[in-house]
């Protein structure tokens, strides 16, 4: 699984830098354009990015549904732990199994819910329509207003990134059941301390 | 009847331990399949729709550009600016904790973070000149918290999402009490210091206060960045959030050089998983409030509200309470999140504004991080200062003592929030 | 379920209740109408497929929205000055060209019932706007559409794609310099005191489509469906008619106000705007269907080449 770690990763790194710089260009575009430079703001003006903001909102959409499960794998979803805390180990045990349980039960049923969404809304009829059958009920889905991408296509970010979430899940209670550990995240990490300090003193929960 | 059932079932689901935004997607889906007026596929469209939305890309934004200036060489630098200009005054280094915190604070955005970067510097430099433990802790714990006041405030632009409000005119109205209220710590600690005499640095002279002053001013023009931006209207809220983060890039690696090109991939990695988790967090309470709405919830409560009489004053002393109380369990993203959208509609109904209600807000999420049974700040504040909860609690009372009274001023003078903005024109 | 997303004082607000009471008139309660205002329930982005899925009934979507539904057409009443006035536009909307775009709704599930209109659009700035060239390099914002941006760019401004909620603000930053809206959008959403000029170059039209899901209005027994298309036709002229009132209002209140000075263009400034504006009908043509845009022009007897 070390493969899909990575690409997981890897994935999410590009779409939060790809965003960042689509709307830093379309800014610098935006006042560029607006200076008198002659033949060089004809040619800027001839440049369409109207469409930045829609891809900066399907960028990070991804980037959310993507992350979301990568966060799984960090512990990083913040949740209410002090009745939790309080109770002996036992009852702590069959509390956090079944609410792992339930966190599998809801992102599997949103990756099917969000599977369906994706079949109604336009991949049934392509599916259909390329195989030369009849597509009865089923529509071409919509486009996105400015990139005029399928929506079918952008919404498949639901059950692709909920199906992953539910996958890290079940994987976290797996590790749960063998080894009583869950993942934690410590939320005041600072990077650059370490090198400033005697050991002693640098002392978060990491 | 509806409201209880959800309410009742989110709360159960929630006491289990489970991540917050599942158990509010939980309640969703189990109220959903339970009524057939609102189709369960609406559910997948909403999960992608909810965060559809161009000012919510202001999130994963803000906290990019806050990872790049989160680092110790950042938090050193402040601490020296600050020391520079206020040791030499009663509870010197303390003092210059404070105002290290909120500059911290403003640019980094998360309020433990701060604590950890500015106490694990500033901690063990006031122990060796003299101060005690306690003192310590309690201001570091406290002045943390000012990130979300101070903008740019992630918490704000979530306020605003949930309200539709304007994250422009939020920002500058958190400009005054911000400073208002790291100067309520500041005086706190000027008081104590005096009182029982700590020690004082000796003054810096105009040389060394130059070029602390220089060296920290590339992470201060983060805010200047931000906030001029807006105003000017170079950029929307979103935009100047997205070249802050390009800016704070360039700060840390080709200016500070705390990093190398090299630590880039992971700053964006961890910045886009604490994105990732408050985007699902607000995704399941759009759904959330999706349902709140549909059930007619939030009207039904304002107008049984309007129904016993109650005012301004008391609904907002109430408001505070319960966001107080609501601090014990959760953190300030989620609180907002889920209380905004239930409490606007009345707070509309009694004629509160729009953007002082939602300073209001983020006051009470200050406070709830520093205060026990859960604050988030507490925690890491014990885990760099080795003192337990019990003793980090006392030691943090005056300040906390402070801020709640500074709470009660903004709840109850609009002005302290809405004059700047109101001067600049942006409300 | 009714579904849209305007606050209920506007004229798409009042209309909608207005078919709301006559619909469950002619029905004698047959048929219920919720109509849920502001946005409540979809936004904007959502409310063609929650109908298209069946999670409401109906909406009243501005045209622009059937564009990316995968109807193209409708992106005609978009084009600059293809409609000279109301008279032009009801020859379209409620005549045979009209009926024949709602039609092509239905291959998406989708059944069109009326237009309604809003307006037509003036332009804005912080100067004024005369000539095409007072154009030149201008932020304009204009909501999504490819004829809009094709539009600003024949009048060498920048167009910027912003949502509504956002556009006061931006004007009043200077984000953008100016926009486009019809007078009761620029005063009902306060525009009018972050611009200081307007022109009243009526070039283009914004108006809505009421829709159905298709699948729920085809099941509906055939006198409630007849009771329902005429209180639509009843809704539709009423709709049609505060439109216009609103507009004319609006722009009284701008006037009064001493915010925003109007401009009347004169007729030759008219004529060089449509000229600067008219190669956007040919750069459209192959999105839009050229036997369409043709069609419009015999319906309304407009000559392009005048
Ligand atoms: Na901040
Ligand atoms: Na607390």
């Amino acid at each position: 699984m070390k493969w899909l770690d990575r690409l997981e990763e890897i994935f999410i790194t590009f779409l939060i830098a790809a965003a960042t710089l689509v709307i830093f260009v379309a800014v610098v575009h935006r006042y560029a354009s607006g200076w008198h430079l002659g033949a060089f703001q004809d040619f800027l003006l001839k440049i369409h990015l109207s469409w930045a903001q829609e891809l900066c909102i399907i960028l990070f959409v991804w980037m959310a549904k993507f992350g979301a499960a990568y966060g799984v794998r960090q512990g990083i979803h913040v949740g209410v732990d002090v009745l939790v805390n309080r109770l002996n180990p036992a009852k702590r045990r069959i509390i956090t199994i079944f609410a792992l349980g339930a966190c599998i039960l809801f992102t599997g049923v949103v990756a099917i819910l969000g599977a369906m969404m994706v079949w109604e809304n336009g991949l049934a009829y392509v599916l259909l329509s390329s195989l030369g059958l009849e597509t009865g009920e089923h529509y071409e889905g919509p486009t996105t207003p400015d990139l005029e991408w399928p929506t079918w296509i952008v919404y498949l970010a639901v059950p692709l990134g909920s199906s992953l979430m539910c996958f890290r899940f079940i994987q976290v209670l797996v590790t749960y059941l063998r080894t009583g550990e869950m993942p934690h995240h410590d939320h005041g990490h600072v990077d650059g301390l370490d090198d400033e300090l005697e050991p002693s003193v640098v002392g978060p929960k990491s | 009847m509806s409201a209880l059932i959800i309410f009742g079932l989110l709360i159960i689901l929630m006491l289990t331990g489970m991540p917050i935004s599942i158990a509010l997607g939980l309640t969703v889906l189990t109220f959903l399949f339970t009524t057939p007026d609102v189709p369960i596929e609406a559910v997948a469209l909403k999960l992608f729709t909810g965060i559809e939305k161009f000012e919510i890309m202001a999130i994963p934004f803000f906290i990019l550009a806050g990872n790049f200036l989160t680092h110790g060489g950042v938090a050193r630098r402040m601490i020296n600016f600050a020391s520079s200009m206020v040791g030499h005054w009663y509870g010197g280094l303390g003092l210059a904790g404070v105002i290290a915190c909120a500059l911290f604070a403003a640019v980094s955005g998360s309020s433990p973070a701060t604590v950890v970067a500015i106490g694990s510097i500033l901690l063990p430099a006031m122990l060796k000149a003299g101060f005690p433990k306690n003192f310590g802790a309690g201001v570091i714990t406290t002045s943390g918290a000012l990130g979300i006041l101070i903008p740019p405030s992630i918490v704000m632009v979530m306020y605003a999402v949930a309200t539709n409000s304007s994250v422009g005119a939020l920002f500058m109205a958190g400009v005054v009490p911000g400073l208002m209220l790291a100067g309520f710590l500041a005086f706190t600690t000027w008081y104590r210091a005096r009182k029982f005499d700590y020690p004082r640095q000796p003054k810096a002279d105009m040389k060394m206060r130059w070029k602390a002053f220089r060296e920290s001013i590339w992470g201060l023009l983060l805010i200047v960045v931000v906030m001029g931006g807006i105003y000017t209207g170079i950029f929307t809220p979103t935009e100047a959030a997205a070249m802050s983060a390009v800016y704070a890039f360039i700060v840390a690696v080709f200016v500070y050089k705390d990093m190398g090109l090299k630590d880039v991939p992971k700053v964006l990695l961890n910045s886009a998983s604490m994105s990732a988790m408050l985007l699902y967090i607000i995704t399941n309470a759009v759904m959330f409030s999706f349902i709140l709405t549909s059930e007619q919830i939030p009207q039904t409560l304002a107008d049984w509200m309007l129904a016993q009489g109650m005012n301004a004053i008391i609904f907002l002393l109430a408001v505070n309470i319960l966001l107080l109380v609501a601090g014990n369990f959760m953190e300030p993203s989620s609180i907002v999140l889920i209380f905004a959208p239930i409490l606007f509609p009345m707070a509309m109904k009694l004629g509160i504004d729009p953007i002082h209600f939602g300073i209001i807000m983020v006051v009470n999420m200050e406070v709830g991080m520093c205060h026990p049974p859960v604050g988030l700040n507490l925690y890491v504040a014990s885990g760099i200062t080795k003192m337990g909860i019990t003793e980090l609690t006392i030691a943090v009372w005056p300040w906390l003592l402070s801020m709640l009274a500074f709470l009660v001023l903004v709840t109850y003078v609009p002005a302290i929030s809405l004059w700047f903005p109101k001067l600049l024109g942006v409300m | 379920k009714f579904s849209h997303v305007v606050a209920p004082d506007t004229p798409k607000g009042k209309a909608a209740e207005k078919f709301k009471q006559l619909a469950e008139e002619k029905t004698k309660g047959a048929v219920k109408v919720e109509v849920f205002p502001n946005s409540t329930l979809y936004k904007d982005k959502e409310e063609m497929e929650a109908l298209q899925m069946g999670a409401v009934q109906m909406l009243a979507p501005s045209l622009a929205k059937f564009g990316p539904l995968g109807v193209k057409e409708f992106e005609a009443f978009d084009l600059p000055y293809i409609f000279r006035n109301y008279d032009d536009l009801h020859k379209v909307t409620q005549g045979e060209v009209g009926k024949g775009l709602l039609a092509k709704l239905e291959a998406k599930g989708v059944k069109g019932l009326a237009y309604w209109d809003n307006g037509f659009k003036i332009m804005s700035a912080n100067k004024p706007l005369k000539t095409p060239d007072d154009f030149k390099g201008l932020k304009m914002r204009i909501q999504s559409s490819k004829v809009l941006e094709a539009e600003m760019r024949a009048l060498g401004a920048n167009p910027q794609v912003l949502p509504f909620s956002e556009t006061y603000q931006a004007l009043q930053t200077g984000v953008v310099d100016g926009t486009e809206n019809p007078p009761s959008n620029l005063y009902t959403q306060k525009m009018h005191e972050v611009q200081k000029n307007a022109t009243l170059t009526n070039h283009g039209y914004l108006g809505y489509a009421v829709i159905a899901n298709k699948a729920f209005w085809d099941k509906l027994p055939e006198d409630v469906r007849n009771s329902l298309d005429e209180a639509l036709k009843e809704s539709t002229d009423y709709a049609n008619q505060i439109a216009k009132e609103e507009n004319d209002k609006a722009l009284e209140a701008v006037k009064a106000s001493g915010k925003t000075e109007i401009y009347q263009p004169t007729e030759d400034e008219l004529k060089a705007l449509q000229k600067a504006l008219a190669p956007v009908h040919t750069e459209m043509a192959d999105r839009i269907g050229k036997d369409l845009i043709t069609s419009i022009y015999t319906a309304t007897g407009f000559d392009p080449s005048k």
